[in-house]
């Protein structure tokens, strides 16, 4: 950093040189010169001085956690990840990693297809009987997911059931909406339950509904009261004050102005928002299981007890599915709102996609 | 019979005088055209007279009421139209009427028959019958103005306020939408004001007109009125030649003068 400010220095006073022809730099340039080079020096021993004091916290951060001089066990790590990468020799010589020993296990334990319900749906000639069975009463549309479906359905359950209250919380904590010192009532009971992690939402509702996905569900949807009404509230603040006024002159009553001129201005913002808190509400399904609330989570965790790293590796592999489709239903699904593209219709969005996969892959 | 009375009206933002002791009266039915460079106070009488602001001094009454607040027989119709993106023309059209519904009959769009044919009859006063169904983002500046005009009109005002509607709008767009504005005050029998910079326009459209400077009143009169000395004195050092030059039907004294200048 020192060097740098020397360097532009230099150059500048060569330049300076070049265009007064030696001494005869007029006082006001060469006093503006002094001055930027001074706040350049300071700047520069600010900067020092910072980067100094993150070494030290830093320092200070490591011996808090014990990485100073950790307690490292190399060998059994090496070991653990050979567990999570099974080698089989295939004719005895090529080694290469075992996915059947994954698959096989993501078929036993129903990680992501159920048969049981599956098959009431997929068999030929179809069975109307099943089918409805399947639909209405089984409900399998998500159990045919087996626990991948559990943990979808503990993240779409906790997304649905904390909307009404995120949009209620969020609207009212608005400045704009609920005058200054009362939108607070709103704005801290949000930031009171963003405080506290999803899984901890868990442990408090086990004695009301048991350890199980009913209770994770509901500490999601909590959860996502605190998390999506703070977005709201951000998305408030960014409105433009012409419709609000538009309103006003109508003779609109109060929630009639909140509902016309603030909320149909956000509508698509709020419904971006909230497929991306559903995305973050599936991970949070994920570790909410491993406190035992079922799912996939707690698919990892019971494997991770028995020492089963290979299992446990099958497991992670079906989370990254599962992630992995959600964010992208969902990113696809919000980049289409935010566009002001005339929208396609279903049919177009599955019969173009291999059309416009092409497209942005010649691109 | 006077409609709008203006009573020594004055508005102070902080030290900056907006308006400044402004008095007048209106009769019903007048299209009355405000006047005036940037900064000399329109706006702020404007939305003064819609209860969007509240007079620092002196008093408004529309009708023989004061203005103490938005009131639902006071349409505005603002430069950026202030419409839902969002919404078709029909829904916004619709919004107009909402303080005559609930909140969720109005939410829903549950409002009684002859209310939605208010809102289409509005529309079909401002030529977008046919483009009812189309989202308000989608449509062009001048169509989108269109829109906030028939949301004004199904409000069923008796005074129309319009606020430089036609100042982010190409001549052609300006013109028909003056047109519709003048079409609606005239069908409904409204008492308009329009503040409007073009002076061409406003000698086209306009009846009476009054003149702020400086948020001073420096002119009210009608048509026959209003000089080149007046509109000189309105625009100051500004060049007036050519403003009157679009306006070729007008073989008014003042034109006439423009001309051989």
């Amino acid at each position: 950093m020192t060097t740098d400010t020397t360097d532009s220095d230099g150059t500048s006073e060569s330049g300076a040189v070049g265009v007064g022809d030696g001494a005869d730099v007029p006082d006001r340039i060469a006093e503006q010169f002094e001055n930027i080079k001074r706040t350049r020096r300071r700047r520069a021993f600010g900067w020092l001085g910072l980067a100094a004091f993150l070494a030290f916290a830093t320092l200070q951060a490591f011996a808090a956690t014990e990485l100073l001089n950790p307690d490292a066990r190399l060998e059994t790590f090496v070991e653990s990840l050979t567990g999570f990468f099974p080698i089989t020799d295939y004719f005895g010589v090529i080694p290469f990693l075992d996915i059947g020993q994954y698959t096989s296990f993501i078929r036993q334990e129903n990680l992501l297809y159920d048969p049981d319900i599956g098959g009431l749906l997929f068999q030929f000639p179809p069975n109307p009987t099943d089918i409805y069975a399947f639909f209405f009463q089984e409900l399998g549309i998500f159990q045919i997911f087996g626990e991948a479906g559990i943990t979808l359905a503990m993240g779409f359950v906790g997304t649905i059931l904390g909307f009404p209250f995120a949009l209620i919380f969020g609207t009212l904590g608005s400045e704009r909406v609920t005058p200054f010192p009362f939108n607070f009532l709103f704005r801290g009971t949000m930031s009171f339950i963003r405080a506290i992690p999803a899984i901890i939402w868990t442990l408090i509702f086990i004695p009301f509904l048991g350890l199980g996905p009913a209770s994770a569900a509901i500490a999601i949807a909590f959860d996502t009261i605190g998390n999506l009404g703070r977005l709201f509230v951000d998305e408030l603040e960014e409105i433009e004050d012409g419709p609000i006024e538009a309103m006003r002159t109508t003779g609109a009553s109060k929630p009639q102005i909140v509902f016309f001129g603030m909320l149909s201005q956000v509508r698509t913002g709020f419904i971006a928002w909230t497929l991306y808190i559903f995305e973050i509400n599936v991970r949070a399904a994920v570790t909410v299981g491993v406190i035992g609330a079922g799912g996939l989570g707690y698919v990892l965790t019971s494997q991770q007890n028995l020492l089963r790293f290979t299992e446990m590796m099958a497991t992670l592999l079906a989370i990254f599915l599962l992630i992995i489709s959600v964010e992208l239903f969902s990113q696809r699904l919000r980049s289409r709102l935010r566009s002001d593209d005339v929208e396609m219709s279903l049919w177009e969005l599955i019969t173009g996609f291999p059309r416009r996969m092409v497209n942005s892959a010649m691109k | 019979m006077t409609y709008i009375e203006v009573d020594g009206l004055t508005k102070r933002f902080g030290d900056t005088v907006a308006i400044d002791d402004v008095s007048f009266e209106v009769p019903a039915g007048e299209f009355v055209i405000v006047l005036g460079v940037s900064g000399s106070g329109k706006s702020t009488l404007l939305r003064t007279l819609s209860g969007l602001l509240s007079p620092t001094e002196g008093e408004i009454r529309i009708d023989g009421d004061a203005m103490l607040g938005p009131r639902p027989e006071v349409a505005m119709i603002f430069q950026q139209h202030n419409i839902i993106g969002d919404m078709t023309a029909y829904s916004n059209s619709l919004s107009g009427g909402v303080h005559r519904a609930g909140f969720l009959s109005s939410v829903l769009q549950l409002q009684d028959t002859p209310e939605k044919h208010r809102a289409l009859d509005a529309l079909d006063t401002v030529g977008l019958l046919s483009e009812a169904e189309q989202k308000a983002r989608s449509m062009s500046g001048g169509q989108q103005q269109r829109v906030g005009i028939a949301r004004a009109l199904v409000q069923q005002p008796n005074v129309l306020l319009a606020d430089e509607p036609v100042a982010s709008l190409d001549p052609g767009s300006a013109q028909s939408v003056m047109e519709y504005l003048q079409t609606a005050s005239d069908d409904r029998d409204l008492t308009t004001f329009c503040s409007l910079h073009q002076v061409n326009i406003a000698r086209k459209f306009g009846h009476r007109f009054i003149g702020l400077r400086d948020g001073e009143k420096v002119f009210d009169g009608y048509r026959d009125e209003l000089t080149i000395d007046v509109i000189d004195d309105l625009y100051g050092d500004i060049d007036t030649e050519g403003m009157f030059v679009r306006d070729d039907d007008d073989d008014d004294a003042a034109t006439d003068e423009v001309a051989t200048t």
